[in-house]
């Protein structure tokens, strides 16, 4: 079905100097291994297109992904002149995103 | 067990927060962060105006409230609030005249190794605060430590942890990254408030065990909720990879267990290994000047509306150094004047503050002169001083980490 990835995700995200860090996660097993599966580099940066590079990191005993988007903020909160200058609500831009979830999952 | 409780995530927090961690439960240590990295340069510049300034003057409010209470009760007093001049903070609590036994933690100040920064500050660790505990102090306060190591280092004084303990130091860690933001942990900015009632939420407890576990909670009766999902969120709050680096040791956040606890959530099962010989330092340089204004663009012609308005700036004052974005919240045939409004932001960053002067200027300039139906939400400013943030390694043995106890010796950590 195809329904905003926050159906079943938390997000949180924020800032460290000028990049962003973006935490996914979700409450079942069932959930992460689909997860882990769609939420790759390239399909986040589909999802959130103003992101350049991007690091991926995997936690599966919080079932939870850690997205690192470098240099999103520019030289820091201080001096950005990015909408949300410290990313507070960059996890929430995500999870208002539409894909494909197995209803299964919902 | 000792029970450590946090009652600030930042630099104007909750002012009651002190009293309602104080009174709403049984407590042993209550801890504060006041720093953060937009913070160093706030206090770089209160200091810059009075070199007897430069720490968290709301904190300083907070205990001339709130000590005699604290030291009644037994509650021991630790927080990093005293950013650029912990020394200038612990002499004014001394001032409060209440008796307590007040120290400090200093060495994190490394501006002589980088003159051009306006702040530079060492990360520390939590040794440092756990020497002031040791030697009986009632409050503790300290300049650029991690956030984390104003749980690590009450945990550490009361089971007389080594410095190789690194999976107790570890699972502290841990549970002070979950204090660290206060209500982020107990439901505050939660992804699912609406399962929850997110009104007012406590602020977090860390009960920590002798080998470094804890359950984390909150006190009976507070808002918010203390949820394997709402601790999980914190734990993701401002990470990169597993291998959490801190100066007292690596905390593997692939290893964190959480289980719910009748009282909260139980963290288990953290592992930790040997930290790195560098310590990371906040840099804070002056970047500039900014100025900004937002035009209201409504109705027909969104895109021509917003090219007039950018010629014109423009033409007026030279492309150099502005940053336009058009925000297309306009609707088509709205049924309200805000919906069919779209935003027009411009930043203009630059070392030249007639230039930020002259923005202004010329922005109001266009008042009557511009696409129809031009406004601005604010009226642009003067202009105001920004900030660049960065981050440096230093070698750790090149900091002077001391505690100075309440008896004013001087400890090297």
């Amino acid at each position: 079905m195809r329904v905003p990835l926050g159906t079943i995700a938390g997000a949180r995200s924020g800032d460290k100097g000028g990049d962003a860090n973006l935490g996914v996660w979700v409450r079942t097993d069932a959930q992460y291994e689909w997860l882990r599966a769609e939420l790759t580099v390239e399909r986040v940066k589909e999802l959130l297109p103003e992101a350049g590079e991007v690091d991926r990191h995997e936690l599966p005993n919080l079932r939870a992904l850690n997205f690192v988007l470098h240099g999103l903020l520019g030289a820091g909160v201080a001096s950005s002149t990015r909408f949300d200058p410290q990313a507070k609500a960059l996890g929430e831009w995500l999870r208002s995103r539409h894909v494909d979830i197995p209803e299964a999952l919902l | 067990m000792i029970r450590i409780g946090n009652a600030s995530g930042f630099y104007g927090d909750r002012f009651s927060a002190v009293r309602e961690m104080l009174t709403g439960g049984d407590l042993d240590v209550l801890t504060g962060d006041y720093l953060a990295e937009l913070t160093m340069l706030i206090l770089g510049r209160d200091r810059a105006k009075d070199a007897g300034l430069g720490y968290a003057r709301t904190f300083l409010r907070q205990l001339e409230e709130n000590l005699a209470d604290a030291l009644a009760r037994g509650v021991k007093i630790v927080s990093n609030a005293g950013g650029l001049n912990p020394e200038g903070l612990a002499e004014a609590i001394d001032r409060l005249g209440l008796g307590a036994k007040v120290a400090h933690v200093t060495g994190d100040d490394v501006r002589e190794r980088f003159p051009e920064a306006l702040t530079a500050n060492a990360y520390l660790g939590a040794w440092g605060i756990a020497e002031c505990l040791n030697a009986g102090a009632d409050v503790v306060v300290t300049g650029r430590v991690t956030d984390a190591s104003l749980v690590v280092g009450p945990a550490a004084a009361h089971f007389g942890w080594g410095r190789e303990d690194f999976d107790a130091l570890a699972g502290a860690t841990v549970a002070g990254h979950v204090l660290e933001c206060g209500t982020q942990a107990t439901g505050g900015n939660y992804s699912f408030f609406t399962s929850i009632d997110a009104t007012r939420p406590g602020f977090p407890i860390a009960e920590v065990e002798a080998d470094g576990s804890s359950v984390i909670t909150k006190h009976d009766g507070t808002g918010g909720a203390v949820t394997v999902d709402t601790v999980t969120a914190q734990l993701l709050y401002e990470i990169g990879p597993p291998a959490y680096l801190g100066p007292d040791v690596v905390s593997h956040f692939d290893t964190i267990r959480l289980d719910p606890h009748e009282r909260g959530v139980r963290i288990s099962g953290v592992k930790g290994s040997a930290p790195p010989d560098t310590l990371k330092v906040c840099l804070n340089t002056l970047g500039g000047f900014r100025n900004s204004t937002t035009f209201v663009l409504t109705g027909l012609d969104v895109e021509a509306k917003a090219n007039l308005v950018r010629h014109q700036l423009e033409s007026a004052i030279g492309p150099a150094d502005l940053t336009w974005t058009l925000a297309r919240t306009d609707h088509v045939d709205a049924d309200t004047e805000e919906a069919a409004s779209a935003l027009l932001h411009v930043t203009v960053k630059t070392s030249d503050p007639k230039r930020a002067k002259a923005f202004s200027r010329a922005g109001v300039e266009l008042a009557l002169a511009s696409y129809p139906g031009f406004h601005v939400t604010a009226p642009p400013g003067d202009g105001t001083p920004f900030g660049v943030f960065e981050a440096a390694y230093v070698p750790r043995s090149s900091v002077p980490h001391r505690a100075v106890l309440p008896d004013g010796k001087v400890v090297e950590v």
